[in-house]
């Protein structure tokens, strides 16, 4: 057995070879919260990764006349002035690999789920410049949320960057975890960024997604809140760098930022000890840039330059409601729409939380299948109609028979939208669910049995309107025969259920 | 204003001595502390005496070389050495620091400027270590 590692050794220890060149090396001059400020470096680039004597690496972030910034990715307490750090000559780089799937990973790609190590093959460059117009393709296909307002009335396409915003608590981390339990066999990977979160909050989300299934074609990138702000301020680029390994071999990835708020204040607090000037809110001058190049790395590229989309959904929190602070307003200007989400209701019970008037997918319709489309084309301008008309008869009691029937439809087609938490709801039945509730068949079901209705009717149609969901299924439409079969099982569940 | 940095103080030393000897040189040599003590600077006098050294350096084409070795090395070995970093460096003149230190066990380790070539044994041992850790 001995003699077995020995010569293990002795096998090891002939392939090495000791690699002698000319370094660039600097010395250490101060030390603090993450920085530290290194005499020396000649010639050294911006984002160049540089070594500390423990091992530790290091990114370049500021270039002076006779010193360069440097914040330290990992633990900087053993780092000391004098200390001797070498210039790599490589802009800092992640390793990437498929194995990388189903693994919960720090901001440089290390795993900290306890698994052991990814083997990795390939490193990624995490700054790279977002791919050029004739690489990209319009955004066409739709990203199936599972969520019913979303997927109705702000639709989401494959390649698109959607923003989820509002306060704390009001289920915005429970919004984009659905979209990925959503995407089960939907031929989607993807990549959660947790940027600033608690530890405890990350290990409840990776063990629903893996409860759900998720971790197949989910990879974790995780910056907590314990970490040092260096960690925070890389973890979103490392995300994206893992999302384009994937899109670099023609696959579609969904990228969620969680969230881009505590990213900015990292970057506020690396930009302050660097003795950035500061700006609005104490920004730095340059924190549009900070998330425009993150987000514009997004794309749905042409089959030419290798297919393969990346979806972003970052998220944003505001404080008490304040769309009109300096990140909130700056990421709604890069993103391609947003969905707002609402205390007020929340709290009125309805979930998801969805602000519908609010929200926007610049995108539109053409990220719906047609079947969506036709269903919920007029349901956002239905909701607006039952809002201000709701408003209006808390003034008056005697109402026309046509606004008494919008509104009792809007009842409904609130109730409609509600949703439980982890529980996303397929394509095909929120149309069945919608084609329900537009063609009026859910008006004269009371308004507190909507959803066992909305349960019972998916079930029961499921049996009895296999064309319909057939059609709906391959060709993204149906046809009249389809409707007619749907149709008749509707009326007839609608008599049995009201038995 | 900009702030005045220690290089900046550097080169008006160097333009204000240049090409001067014996009281005209002591006399600006003591306007140059007077300056550094007007603007508080004394403090700082270590980064200004070194940026000057770096100006005068660079202005009369000389290389500051530190050799640091296990054992003492030969001077045919020294003059070798300072005539390739000569070439190398396209120098005028090559001023050479010779040190001993017994813990690189052997090799020699030369540092020019924030150039390092480091070839002792403590350092291929130092990257073997790395190698089987890593296992690259």
């Amino acid at each position: 057995m001995s003699n077995y590692i020995v010569e293990n050794l002795r096998k090891e220890i002939e392939a090495f070879k000791a690699d002698v060149k000319t370094e660039k090396v600097g010395l250490v001059m101060e030390v603090f919260d993450g920085i530290a400020k290194v005499s020396g470096l000649s010639d050294i680039k911006s984002s160049e990764m540089v070594t500390f004597p423990n091992g530790e690496t290091g990114v370049v972030l500021n270039l002076e006349e006779d010193a360069v910034g440097v914040i330290i990715l990992g633990d900087f307490s053993k780092i000391k002035e004098g200390d001797e750090v070498k210039a790599t000559g490589k802009i800092l780089e992640i390793p990437v690999s498929d194995n990388i799937l189903g693994r919960v990973v720090n901001a440089i790609a290390m795993p900290v789920d306890g698994k052991g190590t990814i083997k990795a093959s390939k490193t990624y460059p995490i700054e790279k410049v977002a791919p050029g117009v004739v690489t990209r393709l319009s955004v066409d296909q739709p990203v199936a949320t599972g969520i019913k307002a979303i997927d109705a009335i702000i639709p989401v396409g494959r390649g698109q960057r959607e923003l989820i915003i509002g306060d704390r608590q009001t289920g915005k981390t429970a919004l984009a975890i659905d979209a990925i339990l959503n995407q089960k066999g939907q031929n989607m990977i993807c990549v959660y960024v947790s940027i600033g979160q608690k530890d405890s909050k990350l290990r409840k989300l990776g063990a629903r997604l893996e409860a759900g299934g998720a971790m197949d074609y989910t990879v974790i990138v995780s910056a907590g809140a314990s970490e040092a702000a260096a960690m925070s301020y890389i973890a979103p680029y490392s995300g994206v760098a893992v999302a384009e390994y994937f899109m670099d071999q023609g696959k579609d990835v969904l990228i969620i930022y969680d969230d881009l708020s505590k990213h900015a204040v990292a970057y506020r607090e690396i930009s302050l000890l660097l003795r950035r000037p500061p700006g609005r809110e104490a920004y730095p001058g340059d924190v549009f840039y900070l998330h425009s190049r993150l987000l514009e790395r997004a794309c749905r590229r042409n089959t030419k330059y290798g297919g393969g989309s990346i979806t972003a959904f970052p998220i944003i929190e505001t404080q008490a409601g304040d769309i009109s602070a300096y990140i909130p307003t700056n990421v709604i200007s890069i993103t391609d729409g947003q969905i707002f989400l609402e205390t007020d209701l929340f709290y009125k019970g309805i979930r998801p939380a969805v602000n519908v008037g609010s929200s926007v997918s610049r995108v539109g319709s053409s990220a719906q299948i047609k079947a969506m489309k036709k269903v919920a084309g007029t349901l956002k301008l239905d909701l607006a109609q039952y809002r201000e008309l709701e408003a209006f008869a808390q003034f008056g009691s005697d109402l026309d028979e046509s606004t008494k029937k919008q509104l009792e439809r809007g009842k409904r087609s609130v109730e409609v939208l509600k949703q439980l938490q982890y529980a996303p709801v397929k394509t095909e039945h929120q149309v069945v669910t919608f084609y329900a509730l537009t063609k009026g068949f859910m008006d004269d079901v009371p308004v507190n049995k909507i959803k066992e209705f909305e349960q019972g009717l998916i079930e029961y149609t499921e049996r009895h309107a296999k064309v319909f969901y057939k059609e709906v299924l391959e060709s993204k439409m149906w046809t009249e025969k389809g409707e007619e079969q749907l149709k008749k099982t509707i009326v007839d569940f609608k008599a049995s259920f009201q038995k | 204003m900009a702030k005045i940095s220690p290089k900046n103080i550097g080169e008006a030393i160097y333009r204000a001595t240049e090409g001067k000897s014996g009281n005209d040189l002591s006399v600006a040599l003591k306007r140059s502390a007077q300056i550094l003590r007007d603007k508080r600077m004394l403090g700082k006098s270590r980064e200004v005496l070194s940026a000057l050294q770096d100006i005068v350096d660079k202005n009369t084409g000389t290389v500051r070389m530190k050799v640091t070795t296990a054992k003492v090395m030969p001077i045919g070995e020294r003059k070798k050495l300072e005539g390739e970093i000569k070439q190398k460096y396209k120098a005028q003149k090559v001023v050479s620091e010779f040190f001993e230190k017994a813990e690189l066990l052997g090799g020699v380790r030369v540092e020019v400027g924030d150039e390092v070539l480091d070839n002792t044994y403590r350092n291929k041992l130092r990257q073997l270590e790395q190698f089987l850790i890593q296992g690259k």
